[in-house]
């Protein structure tokens, strides 16, 4: 059962025009949640569909030596350590995290578009990815803005330098790429998912989810 | 196993090796079959996890067990050994908390000291399968009204391990149920709740309910849950009876309708007799007796007749016109009279009065009569055409002129009609010596007195006489004629006289033309004259009493007062029944009057002309 993708645009936070708007911090999590929920969803269903077509038969190592790129940000790696965290920094990391990935988003989906015989699922998993990943790390900095106010903070993000493994003329090394950043891409929209959730059960539930 | 000094890039290569080697997805293996290998690895809320192991085919190796499951997660250098063998069984391994991390990758490794049997690389996020749901349990929704069906709500707790609480984990459920006695379950779709109602239950059937969860984001569910056991087989004979009922309705309807489609086809295809008497034709309307060409032609007295031959037909005048059928009198029977009565000489001056008709006579109805308010003296040329000898009419005149004259003499005002005293006196002298048979009053009267007071008294008797030219119908005789009952305004007449004395002058030409009745517009004008001068009760009286009396000539009303003059005047008089009811109508011969009183009628009944239709004649009727 997958949040299906009608379900995730059509608020608006605030009617248009409106002056003293105040959308709930529980509705922001709430739309938080859903869209970290919905982009784990594509990743995780693009990442299988890739694997399925491409994959199979190359011998491709699942998990990759090469880490991923967000791997410098130190994320909670446990439940203790999530919890112990205090939930302006976790914040702020998935913001880090969400930043990371607007660049790699991006040259994804014009290169995804170069593979020979991509499928047109793939293609449009990857847009819809890019987009709502967008639409989250606004509500992030409105959630942000309004459990922080005033202190926006250092923008810490991991960049990325894989786009030119992307690029690459050996068409194997090239999918191992794409493969490579689909897999850091399921895991950390897995992660961003549980933060989320996380937060929001203690925040806004009181840790009674 | 390794040289040190090379460092990182031999480790790399050798891990990258390894890895080549071993396969990402766990359930499919190359490993030899009899070989020990990995079965699975699995963490139940994402904090710890466990790998379990098989032994493979003992019997191929010689060696003792040493197996050992060795690990090694990113960054570390190199492969550590499971820290617990126990706590998941025999051929497990089991990693706690602290030996968990998520999101890094962890690669296990299945050998002993020789040999490397199996490896395998994962991530703790992408292995959990939950513990599955505990304290299954159902409540009743609600019983169709049929009582066969059920409805039933379902409910159950996560599974204790998994901290759904704080978020960490997010389960969602399926549940499976099915009849004891099937073999395939049935699936609900996944709910993200921990309770899900299952409607439709058959009652008298007993189900079985499990439950398995997953996390939210993967695709593999965990084991299931202890079966649930919903019994419902106590009311199993009510269904049976509900069920075996149905079939003979069904059967039942089925031969109806194949009936009714035999006999619809035998209608429709049978004789013309049989289509008669299930389909008779309706008939047309039709009255007994009475041939519709009768009513074309328009001859209604004998429709009436037919018509009056039934009961509940009321017998209504289906003449031309609305008038009312006038009274025939018989003149010619002078020895039906009642003698010495007051009727004899009502009935003489009836007589007059029938004579002194404006035309109005057997055939003709009454309808060209006083309905002109200006009544020239010509009328006395209408009143040639009437059957009647010139001394009657003589006598008229006389009378009509009397009657003014006799109230005026008495008052001894007005002399513009002295001219006509003389010879009118000499002329009622005479007449009444001359019909004495027709005037028994007169010679009554006259017999004990000498002519002159004789003539006053003739007079007064006159005056009197004239005034009581309308006298009230009290029966019809037999033969036709008609029975008149003493006006009792004798006293009232004669004051009426004298009080008329002032107004008279202004309403004498209109009373001198037509004594024989007034319309209702000669009245009116008297009245409205008469009312002017504050002389109210008596010109009412008057006119009042004018009113009051009938014709005989037909039934007029010329009562045209307002209710309230009637009123007043019947207060100030002696009761006296001013209208007769009509008993019966037989037409065209005459009336039946009742004797009864009725009181005024109303203002609708007032008719211009004073002529009464058959409709107003029918309210006043009992």
């Amino acid at each position: 059962m997958f949040l299906t993708k009608k379900s995730v645009i059509s608020l608006p936070i605030c009617p248009s025009g409106s002056v003293n708007c105040q959308v709930s911090l529980g509705e922001l999590f709430d739309r938080a949640v859903k869209l970290s929920h919905y982009i784990h969803f594509l990743s995780s269903e693009m990442f299988n569909e890739f694997d399925e077509r491409y994959a199979q038969g190359r011998g491709f190592i699942t998990k990759a030596v090469n880490g991923c790129h967000t791997a410098s940000l130190t994320t909670p790696e446990d439940k203790e350590q999530a919890q112990q965290i205090h939930h302006e920094d976790l914040l702020n990391l998935v913001l880090g995290v969400l930043r990371s990935w607007n660049d790699p988003l991006l040259h994804l989906v014009t290169e995804v578009q170069r593979i020979k015989e991509a499928p047109n699922t793939i293609l449009w998993k990857a847009a819809e990815i890019e987009e709502q990943n967008k639409r989250l790390l606004e509500g992030m900095e409105k959630i942000i803005g309004r459990v922080q106010p005033g202190d926006t903070g250092n923008e810490v993000y991991s960049s990325w330098s894989g786009l030119p493994s992307l690029q690459l003329a050996d068409e194997d090394s090239r999918l191992f790429a794409f493969y490579n950043l689909l897999h850091c891409l399921r895991r950390d929209s897995h992660k961003i998912d549980n933060y989320l959730k996380l937060l929001n059960c203690r925040l806004i539930h009181d840790s009674n989810c | 196993m390794i040289a040190e000094p090379r460092g990182m890039d031999l480790w790399q290569l050798l891990f990258t090796l390894a890895l080549i080697c071993a396969n990402d997805s766990l359930p499919t293996s190359e490993v030899p079959l009899g070989e020990p290998q990995i079965i699975k690895c699995r963490s139940p809320e994402m904090e710890t996890f466990s790998c379990h192991w098989t032994d493979g085919d003992v019997h191929n190796h010689t060696a003792p067990r040493t197996m050992q499951l060795l690990y090694m997660k990113r960054g570390d250098e190199e492969w550590k050994e499971c820290p617990d063998y126990v706590t998941t069984g025999e051929n497990s391994c089991y990693f706690n908390t602290s030996y968990t991390s998520v999101w890094i990758p962890y690669c296990v490794r299945l050998a002993n000291e020789n040999k490397v049997f199996d490896e395998k690389c994962f991530s703790v996020d992408e292995i959990v399968l939950p513990d599955p749901p505990i304290n299954l349990n159902w409540t009743l929704l609600n019983i169709s009204l049929t009582g066969i069906h059920v409805d039933i709500q379902v409910r159950w707790e996560p599974p204790p391990t998994a901290d759904v609480r704080k978020g960490w984990v997010t389960l969602e459920y399926e549940l499976q149920y099915k009849e004891v006695n099937d073999t395939k379950w049935k699936e609900l779709e996944p709910v993200c709740s921990t309770t899900v109602p299952l409607y439709s239950l058959k009652m008298g059937r007993d189900y079985e309910i499990r439950i398995r969860s997953r996390q939210r984001t993967s695709e593999k569910f965990g084991e299931f849950s202890e079966t649930l056991s919903v019994s419902f087989s106590m009311a199993s004979e009510a269904v049976l009876c509900a069920e075996e009922i149905q079939f003979p309705w069904l059967f039942i309807i089925i031969f109806g309708t194949c009936g009714l489609v035999v006999v619809m086809f035998l209608i429709l295809f049978s004789k013309q007799r049989l289509k008669m008497l299930i389909l008779p034709p309706i008939p047309a309307p039709k009255i007994k007796g009475i041939d519709p060409d009768l009513l074309k032609k328009g001859k209604l007295e004998e429709v009436n007749s037919i018509l009056a031959s039934h009961d509940s037909y009321k017998p209504q005048l289906y003449n031309d016109d609305l008038w009312v059928e006038f009274i025939e009198l018989d003149i010619d029977d002078p020895d039906e009279k009642t003698e010495g009565s007051d009727t004899d000489r009502l009935l003489s001056d009836a007589h007059m009065k029938s004579h002194s008709c404006l035309g109005v006579k057997d055939d003709d109805s009454g309808r060209a009569s006083c309905c002109e308010p200006d009544m020239p003296e010509t009328d006395f040329s209408a009143s040639d055409t009437c059957d009647g000898t010139s001394d009657t009419d003589q006598s008229k005149k006389i009378n009509e002129k009397e009657e003014n004259l006799l109230c005026l003499d008495q008052k001894d005002n007005n002399e513009s009609l002295t001219n006509l005293d003389d010879p009118a006196n000499q002329q009622l002298i005479s007449q009444s010596e001359d019909n004495q048979s027709k005037s028994p009053f007169a010679d009554s009267i006259e017999s004990p007195s000498p002519v002159p007071p004789v003539r006053t008294q003739l007079s007064n008797q006159s005056s009197v006489t004239n005034i009581d030219f309308y006298a009230q119908v009290s029966d019809i005789t037999p033969a036709g004629s008609v029975v008149l009952s003493p006006g009792q305004k004798n006293k009232t007449g004669r004051a009426q006289c004298e009080a008329h004395t002032e107004p008279a002058a202004q309403c004498q030409p209109n009373f001198t033309m037509d004594n024989a009745y007034f319309c209702e517009a000669d009245v009116k004008k008297c009245i409205a004259v008469t009312s002017h001068e504050e002389v109210e009760p008596h010109v009412q009286d008057q006119s009042f009493n004018e009113d009051t009396y009938f014709t005989t000539e037909s039934l007029t009303t010329t009562a045209v007062n307002p209710s309230t003059a009637a009123e007043e005047a019947s207060s100030s008089e002696m009761p006296v029944p001013d209208y007769t009811s009509i008993h019966i109508v037989h037409s065209p011969q005459g009336l039946v009057l009742n004797a009864t009183a009725l009181p005024v009628p109303d203002k609708e009944f007032m008719v211009s002309c004073g002529y009464v239709s058959t409709d107003q004649l029918n309210k006043i009727m009992p």
